[in-house]
């Protein structure tokens, strides 16, 4: 019988690789979906009917489909017009999509919470629409959206543990081949237990730390 | 001496509603315009037309002989200049808000510096030099780096009037700026305007407070049901209305 700690000492360079690329893959989705989230947001609240339909619609539908369905439809659907995805460019497509529905949706609320007042204000003193956007309703927004961003980061370092399921060599599936060959199962799926709650730890931390600071100012 | 602004048939509705039937109307340099005018007659929306933030479907607005917020197309049809047309003609007047309308994510200072620097293109130092010297005049100095939560609504609304003016506006529109003041904060800021108008700033102050309208004007307008009903010097219209209506409405006021 082999030893947990001299598995261990066989496997941790695996371990980290997964943890790595979970890691990566959640701060690529996390870093495109705010981006492409700050975009929409604005045009779901101020883009009118005709120019907000089509984000809408793709809001809607993605918060609306269970993550591991976006995840398939990825990797599978992209095929069928003739674009070869990875499964890593198909994971970091589909959480960065869950993202960018997320961030917009919370974004447009943040913008509508914005009193129209402000808008006269910024009008009367000769700001152009997108200097506003930019200096006067994104900084609001943003700041106020902050804490539930967090939540979302952590949901999708989560999500990408159901990367597995189209065979990226994330945390999960990198335990799930050392749980396959060494059958220590409690120790290596609470050994990635442990390693998802410290990453999303660190994620809750800094982002209490990013408050802290906007606190201040 | 020719006016800094030209009002000449403003006609305005909301919906079905007609709010300014008409209205004509002058202000030259350094005038100090007081509009009274019972709630509801159309004071705010004559000064929101003004500042281009409503539109209006006939008459025309001249400031400086240029016509603001529309131009006429070929053909005679009377067009809505684009947004950054009318971002331009905006920054020439500046209204000062009766809920002070402050930026809160802005210091006090951040948020006169920003029509300096966003609009008008200065280096940050200038901008800021400018500022200061504004937040000075309106007796701000020392608050220049609290938040707009951190500052009584007068002290709000002076800062509102240094940012107004930080921009060196050829007009500017106060609309009831001490209605949602507590008593004992109104005179700071009356105080703060009349400072202004002595200094030669031009004006129109929508207002309820009669005795301020009478003392600090230069001519004071008379408005009912989106008209003037009648305009002149301060003592004239309080002193002797012509008009049954002016009369009753000062009998209402000034009890
Ligand atoms: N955005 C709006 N939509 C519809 N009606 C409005 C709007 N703004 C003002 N009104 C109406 O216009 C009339 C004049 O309002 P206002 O200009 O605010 O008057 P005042 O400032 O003299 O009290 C009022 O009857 C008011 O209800
Ligand atoms: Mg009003």
């Amino acid at each position: 019988m082999q030893s947990f700690l001299s598995v261990l000492e066989l496997s941790w360079g695996l371990l980290l690789r997964g943890l790595g690329l979970t890691i990566a893959i959640s701060a690529a989705a996390v870093l495109a979906g705010a981006a492409v989230g700050t975009l929409i947001g604005p045009v779901l609240t101020y883009g009118g009917r005709i120019a907000s339909f089509p984000f809408r619609v793709f809001v809607d539908v993605v918060r609306g489909t269970p993550v591991l369905v976006l995840i398939l439809a990825s990797y599978y659907m992209p095929a069928g017009f003739g674009i070869g995805l990875g499964p890593i460019e198909a994971g970091v497509l589909a959480l960065s999509v869950f993202c960018a529905s997320h961030v917009g949706e919370t974004l447009r609320g943040a913008l509508i919470a914005i009193p129209p007042t402000q808008l006269d204000a910024g009008r009367s003193i000769g700001l152009t629409f997108p200097k506003m956007l930019f200096f006067v309703l994104l900084p609001q927004a943003l700041r106020q959206i902050a804490p539930n961003f967090v939540n979302t980061a952590v949901e999708i370092v989560k999500a990408s543990s159901l990367l597995s399921a189209i065979g990226v060599g994330e945390l999960l599936l990198t335990t799930q081949e050392i749980v396959g060959r060494t059958f220590m199962t409690m120790e290596f799926y609470a050994l990635a237990g442990a390693l998802y709650l410290a990453v999303n730890l660190t994620i809750g931390a800094g982002g209490w730390w990013v408050e802290r600071r906007f606190r201040a100012q | 001496m020719t006016p800094i602004l030209t009002i000449e048939g403003l006609t305005k509705s909301f919906g079905s509603n007609r709010i300014l039937r008409g209205v004509d109307f002058e202000v030259f340099p350094s005038d100090v315009v007081a509009i009274i005018g019972a709630s509801g007659s159309g004071k705010t929306t004559l000064l929101r037309c003004i500042d281009l933030l409503e539109e209006f479907e006939a008459g025309e607005i001249r400031l400086d002989g240029e016509e603001l917020g529309y131009r006429t197309a070929p053909g005679g049809r009377r067009v809505r200049l684009p947004g950054r047309q009318l971002a331009r003609q905006r920054a020439k007047i500046a209204m000062v808000f009766q809920s002070y309308n402050l930026f809160p994510h802005l210091t006090a200072l951040g948020n006169v510096m920003i029509g300096l620097t966003r609009v008008q293109h200065r280096p940050k130092a200038e901008a800021r030099a400018i500022a200061e010297t504004w937040l000075d005049r309106v007796g701000l100095a020392e608050r220049r780096n609290h938040h707009p939560s951190a500052l009584s609504g007068g002290q709000q609304q002076r800062v509102a009037i240094a940012r107004a003016l930080a921009m060196e506006p050829r007009l500017l529109l106060l609309d009831e700026v001490t209605s949602a003041l507590d008593p004992e904060l109104v005179q700071e800021v009356l105080l703060t305007i009349r400072r202004l108008a002595e200094a030669g700033t031009t004006m129109l102050i929508v207002t309820h407070e009669m005795r301020f309208a009478r003392q600090v004007s230069t001519r004071t307008v008379f408005m009912d049901q989106g008209a003037i009903v009648e305009q002149g010097p301060p003592e004239a219209i309080f002193g002797a209305p012509k008009t049954r209506r002016l009369a009753e409405f000062l009998t209402n006021v000034s009890h």
